[in-house]
C-alpha cells in the first residue's frame, strides 16, 4: 500500500489529501485488525468455529515462530506464516507495529504524554533494552526454554484478556444480572441481554487470583505510556526489536528533503515512537519508525516522504553492538542455568496436573504462554500457573480440578494449541490419557468420616466401569445407631485423574477427594 | 458449580466493586418490593383416578403417541397458547443416546410435536447438565437436533434464574434454589430415562427433577427424602419415562454398551410415584425398593401401590 504511494511520490499529487487518506486507511486497518483479534479470541471456544484459523495472530508472529522452532527443535508448519510478516517488514518497514499489532493499537489509544518542543528524549540508549530482551529470548530458546515469551506482545494481550478481563467481565455482569433479576419487570430485558452475551463473551471462567499478576504486567505496559507514547514499543517489545532489526533494510523508508525542511520540529513531536532525530537533520531511524505517516501529515512544507531506498539504513547510536549481544548471551546462559531452565538441569515437576497428553519437558519447550487453552477450557479448570510451575514454567497451563475438571467430553485444548505443546488428540485418545490419580481423604470424606451417604464422586466418575467403587459398611452414626453407608474407594488403575470428583465434592473448602500427579502416588 | 458462585462473591469484592454495590442494593430493593418465594400451581393427583399407561414396541415415536392417546390425548394436558417446558435427562455430554445416559431424542421430539400440535405457544427443552457443558450435552445426546427439527427450543439454563424458593411441604429441606421458569410454566413434562444410580438405586421421574435446581450435590445427604421434598414443590403435569433403552449399571454417566438393555417401553402417567414404581419393575425391583419412591408415597405425592392404580398395558 505504502509502496504504491511512494512510487507516485507524495509531492507530485496533492500530497496533503493523499496522506490524509492513507492515515485514514491506517486507522481503519488498525481497527479491523483489533476487531479481528478480538473476534478470534472470543471465537476460541469448545464448540466454536472461526472462519479463519483462531490462532492467526500467533501464526503470523515471527517471534513466536522463530523462538518456538528453536526451542522445540521442530519444524512448526503453521508458524511459517510469520515469514509473511517479515516480508512485509522488508518491504515497508515496521508497519506491523503501526498498522496491525493489536497491542500497538491499544497503546495508540491509551493516553500518553506528548513531548514538548525542544524537550529531550529519554536517553536513546534505553532503546537497546528491547534488543537485549530479544537476544535473551532467542538464546534461552536455544537452551530449550520459552519462558521469556511471556514478554511477546500478542501472547501478553491474549493472556490478559482471557485470564483477567473476560472472567472479571463475567463476574461483574453476572452479579448485576442476578441482582436485577429479582425485579420482575426487568426480567425480559435481562434475559434478552443475557442470551446476547452469555454464549460468546460470558464463558464460565472463574476468576483465578494469581492471574492478577498478569493484569499488573499489562497495566504496567499501559501506564508506561504516561512516560512516553508507546513506551512499550520503543523500549521493551521484543517483537518490535526483531521487526526493527529487519526493517533497517526495508525497501520503502522515511526520507526528508533537507532543502524544504524548516526545522520546525513538528515531526519530532508527533512521532509516536520518537524515531525522528532533530540533531541529525531530522533523519528517522527506520528500526523505530512504525510507518504511521503522522510526520508526513504534520510537515508544513511537505519535506517528508516515504520513498523506495536500497541498502541498509544508517546505523544508530543505540543499535545493539556485538558486545551487547555477547553480554545478553552471558545473561541468558547464566540466568537459564541458575533458574534450571535448561532441559538437562530440570527437576521433574511433580506438583502440577498438566493438560491431557502433555509431556512436561515438551510443554516447557513448546508452550508460548498464549493461553489459548485457558480460553477454550469449558470448565475453567485450566489456568496459567504462576509460581507452582517454577520460574521457567511461568504461565504454562495447569489444571486446578477444584475450579474445574478436565471435561471427559472435551479435547479442545489440544485442538487450539498453536504449537502442539498440548498434543491434538481425538476425543477417544484423550480419554485414555492419565493426568493424575484421585485420592480420598478419609478424615474428611462424608461417608468415611461422618457415616453419612454421599457418593457424588462415584456418580460423577466418567469412566465406563467407574474408577470409584462403593462398598457397603455398617457404621454407628452420630446417634449411636448402626446404619449402612456406601464408602467410596478409588481404583487407581482405572482413574485418569480428570478431577470431576474433586470439583464436585460437596464439602466446603478443599475437597475430600483430590487429584495428585501420577508420580506422587506411584513412587 | 458451587465453587464458581463462591468465586463470584470473592470477585465482587475486588473487581465488581461498584457492580457489587449496585447488585446488593438491587437485591435488597427486590427483597423489599417483591416476595420472591412462591408456591406453585399444582396438578392434583387423587389416587382414585390414577391412570398409568405402559406401551411396548419398537418405534419410540409410536410409543409416545400411543401412550398419550391412551391417556386421553395431549389436549388433556396442553391447551392452546400454553408455555410448555419439557425436562428430559441430559445429565452428561459424554456419550450419544445409545449409551442410555440421556433420554431418547425421538421420544423428546415426539412430545415437542404433540405439544405444538395441541397449540402450545412455546415448547422449551432443558436440563442442568452436570458433566460437560449443556451445549455439548444437548448436541451429543442428539436431543438438540431432534427438538429443533420438531420446532422446539433448547434453552440453556441461566444461573440467575435459579431463585430461592420455599418448599412448604418439605420435611428435610424447606427451601432451595429452583429454576424459576420451570415453576412458572403452564405445563411441565418430565421425561426421564430409566437408569441405575448407586445411591438412589434408580434414576427415574422423581430424581430427574434434580435437574431443575442448583447445588444438587448438597442434596445427596438424605437424598431420598430430599428428592421427595423437591417433588412436593415441582409437580410435573405429566411424567413419561423413556425405557426404550435402560441403563442397568454404572449410572448415571454410562459408557459401556454392555450395561444397556433394550426394553422398548414407555411409561406415562400424571402420577410420578406410580410411574416410577412401575418403571422399577423393569429393573427387577418394585417401588418399595426405591427409597425416594417410598418417601414420595409417604408424603402423598402419588401412589406407590400399583394394585391401586389403573394400569393400561399396550403392545404395538
Amino acid at each position: 500500500m505504502v509502496s504504491v504511494m511512494a512510487k507516485g511520490s507524495l509531492k507530485s499529487r496533492s500530497p496533503v489529501k493523499s496522506v490524509r487518506r492513507w492515515r485514514l486507511v491506517r486507522r481503519v486497518v488498525q481497527v479491523l485488525s483489533l476487531l479481528l483479534f478480538l473476534y478470534l479470541l472470543v471465537g476460541t471456544q469448545q464448540e466454536g468455529n472461526t472462519f479463519i484459523p483462531h490462532d492467526l495472530f500467533f501464526r503470523i508472529n515471527p517471534l513466536v515462530g522463530i523462538s518456538g522452532m528453536i526451542a522445540s527443535r521442530q519444524w512448526l508448519t503453521p508458524l511459517v506464516l510469520g515469514g509473511i510478516t517479515l516480508l512485509l517488514v522488508l518491504a515497508v518497514g515496521r508497519a506491523w507495529c503501526g498498522w496491525i499489532c493489536p497491542l500497538g493499537t491499544i497503546l495508540d489509544w491509551t493516553p500518553a504524554r506528548r513531548l514538548h518542543r525542544n524537550q529531550l528524549d529519554i536517553s536513546p540508549y534505553w532503546r537497546q533494552v528491547k534488543y537485549l530482551i530479544l537476544f535473551t529470548i532467542l538464546l534461552t530458546a536455544i537452551l530449550g526454554s520459552m519462558t521469556l515469551l511471556v514478554l511477546a506482545p500478542i501472547t501478553m494481550l491474549f493472556r490478559t484478556i482471557t485470564s483477567v478481563f473476560l472472567p472479571a467481565f463475567n463476574s461483574v455482569v453476572t452479579t448485576i444480572e442476578t441482582g436485577l433479576y429479582h425485579i420482575g419487570f426487568l426480567q425480559p430485558a435481562i434475559e434478552w441481554f443475557d442470551s446476547l452475551v452469555r454464549a460468546s463473551l460470558l464463558t464460565d471462567q472463574p476468576f483465578f487470583w494469581p492471574n492478577l499478576v498478569i493484569a499488573l504486567v499489562f497495566a504496567g505496559v499501559l501506564v508506561l505510556n504516561a512516560v512516553r507514547p508507546r513506551f512499550w514499543c520503543r523500549y521493551l517489545c521484543p517483537l518490535g526489536a526483531l521487526l526493527g532489526f529487519v526493517s533497517r533494510s526495508a525497501c520503502v523508508r522515511y526520507s526528508v528533503d533537507e532543502a524544504r525542511c524548516t526545522a520546525c520540529q513538528r515531526c519530532t513531536i508527533v512521532c509516536p515512537t520518537g524515531a525522528i532525530n532533530a540533531d541529525k537533520g531530522f533523519a528517522a531511524s527506520s528500526a523505530e519508525c512504525t510507518v504511521c505517516l503522522d510526520c508526513v501529515a504534520a510537515c508544513p512544507t511537505e519535506a517528508i516522504s516515504f520513498q523506495r531506498q536500497l541498502g541498509l539504513a544508517a546505523p544508530q547510536r543505540y543499535d545493539p553492538s556485538r558486545r551487547q549481544f555477547f553480554t545478553s548471551m552471558g545473561v541468558a546462559v547464566a540466568g537459564a542455568i541458575l533458574l534450571r531452565a535448561v532441559p538437562v538441569l530440570r527437576k521433574a515437576n511433580t506438583s502440577l496436573i498438566r493438560p491431557p497428553g502433555t509431556n512436561e519437558g515438551q510443554l516447557l519447550s513448546e508452550c508460548i504462554r498464549c493461553s489459548e487453552c485457558v480460553k477454550v477450557c469449558p470448565t475453567g479448570g485450566l489456568q496459567p500457573s504462576l509460581s507452582a510451575a517454577s520460574w521457567e514454567g511461568l504461565w504454562t497451563p495447569a489444571l486446578i480440578p477444584r475450579l474445574g475438571c478436565c471435561d471427559y467430553s472435551c479435547n479442545s485444548c489440544g485442538r487450539v494449541c498453536p504449537t502442539g505443546a498440548i498434543p491434538n488428540l481425538s476425543l477417544l485418545e484423550k480419554r485414555q490419557k492419565v493426568l493424575g490419580v484421585a485420592c480420598i481423604d478419609q478424615e474428611r470424606c462424608i461417608p468415611w468420616a461422618d457415616g453419612l451417604d454421599c457418593i457424588v464422586c462415584e456418580e460423577m466418575c466418567p469412566m465406563p466401569q467407574k474408577a470409584i467403587q462403593l462398598e457397603e459398611a455398617k457404621v454407628a452414626n452420630y446417634h449411636g445407631e448402626t446404619t449402612t453407608v456406601l464408602r467410596p474407594t478409588v481404583i487407581e488403575d482405572m482413574c485418569i485423574g480428570c478431577g470431576i470428583c474433586e470439583q464436585q465434592c460437596p464439602l466446603d473448602g478443599e475437597a475430600a477427594i483430590r487429584v495428585y500427579p501420577v508420580g506422587n502416588i506411584n513412587s | 458449580m458451587e465453587l464458581n458462585r463462591r468465586e463470584f462473591i470473592r470477585q465482587m469484592l475486588a473487581f465488581g466493586f461498584s457492580a457489587a454495590t449496585a447488585g446488593t442494593m438491587f437485591s435488597l430493593l427486590a427483597c423489599n418490593t417483591e416476595d420472591i418465594t412462591k408456591t406453585v400451581p399444582i396438578s392434583p393427583v387423587s389416587p382414585s383416578d390414577t391412570h398409568l399407561v405402559v406401551v411396548r414396541g419398537e418405534s419410540p415415536t409410536a410409543l409416545v403417541q400411543t401412550a398419550l392417546r391412551a391417556l386421553g390425548g395431549i389436549e388433556q394436558f396442553v391447551k392452546r397458547g400454553n408455555d410448555v417446558i419439557i425436562k428430559p435427562n441430559i445429565c452428561s455430554a459424554y456419550h450419544s443416546y445409545e449409551y442410555a445416559a440421556t433420554t431418547n431424542p425421538e421420544v423428546v421430539a415426539t412430545l415437542v410435536q404433540l405439544c405444538l400440535g395441541a397449540g402450545a405457544k412455546r415448547v422449551r427443552v432443558m436440563d442442568n447438565s452436570f458433566a460437560g457443558t449443556a451445549v455439548v450435552a444437548y448436541n451429543r445426546s442428539g436431543i438438540a437436533e431432534a427438538v429443533q427439527q420438531a420446532g422446539g427450543e433448547m434453552e440453556l439454563m441461566s444461573r440467575m434464574k435459579f431463585l430461592e424458593t420455599e418448599i412448604p411441604e418439605g420435611r428435610d429441606i424447606k427451601k432451595w434454589r429452583v429454576y424459576t421458569d420451570v415453576l412458572d410454566a403452564d405445563v411441565l413434562i418430565n421425561v426421564p430415562i430409566g437408569k441405575h444410580h448407586s445411591l438412589a438405586r434408580l434414576t427415574l421421574g422423581m430424581k430427574n427433577l434434580l435437574g431443575v435446581v442448583v447445588d444438587r450435590n448438597k442434596l445427596h445427604i438424605n437424598l431420598d427424602q430430599r428428592i421427595a421434598d423437591l417433588n412436593s414443590l415441582v409437580r410435573p403435569t405429566l411424567t413419561l419415562i423413556d425405557a426404550v433403552r435402560i441403563l442397568m449399571n454404572h449410572g448415571p454417566t454410562s459408557g459401556d454398551l454392555n450395561d444397556v438393555k433394550l426394553a422398548n417401553t414407555v411409561i406415562a402417567s400424571q402420577d410420578i410415584v406410580a410411574a416410577d414404581a412401575y418403571a422399577a419393575t423393569l429393573f427387577g425391583l418394585t417401588g418399595v425398593d426405591i427409597p425416594a419412591v417410598r418417601a414420595g408415597a409417604q408424603m402423598g405425592l402419588g401412589t406407590m401401590d400399583l394394585g391401586r392404580v389403573k394400569v393400561e398395558e399396550i403392545s404395538l
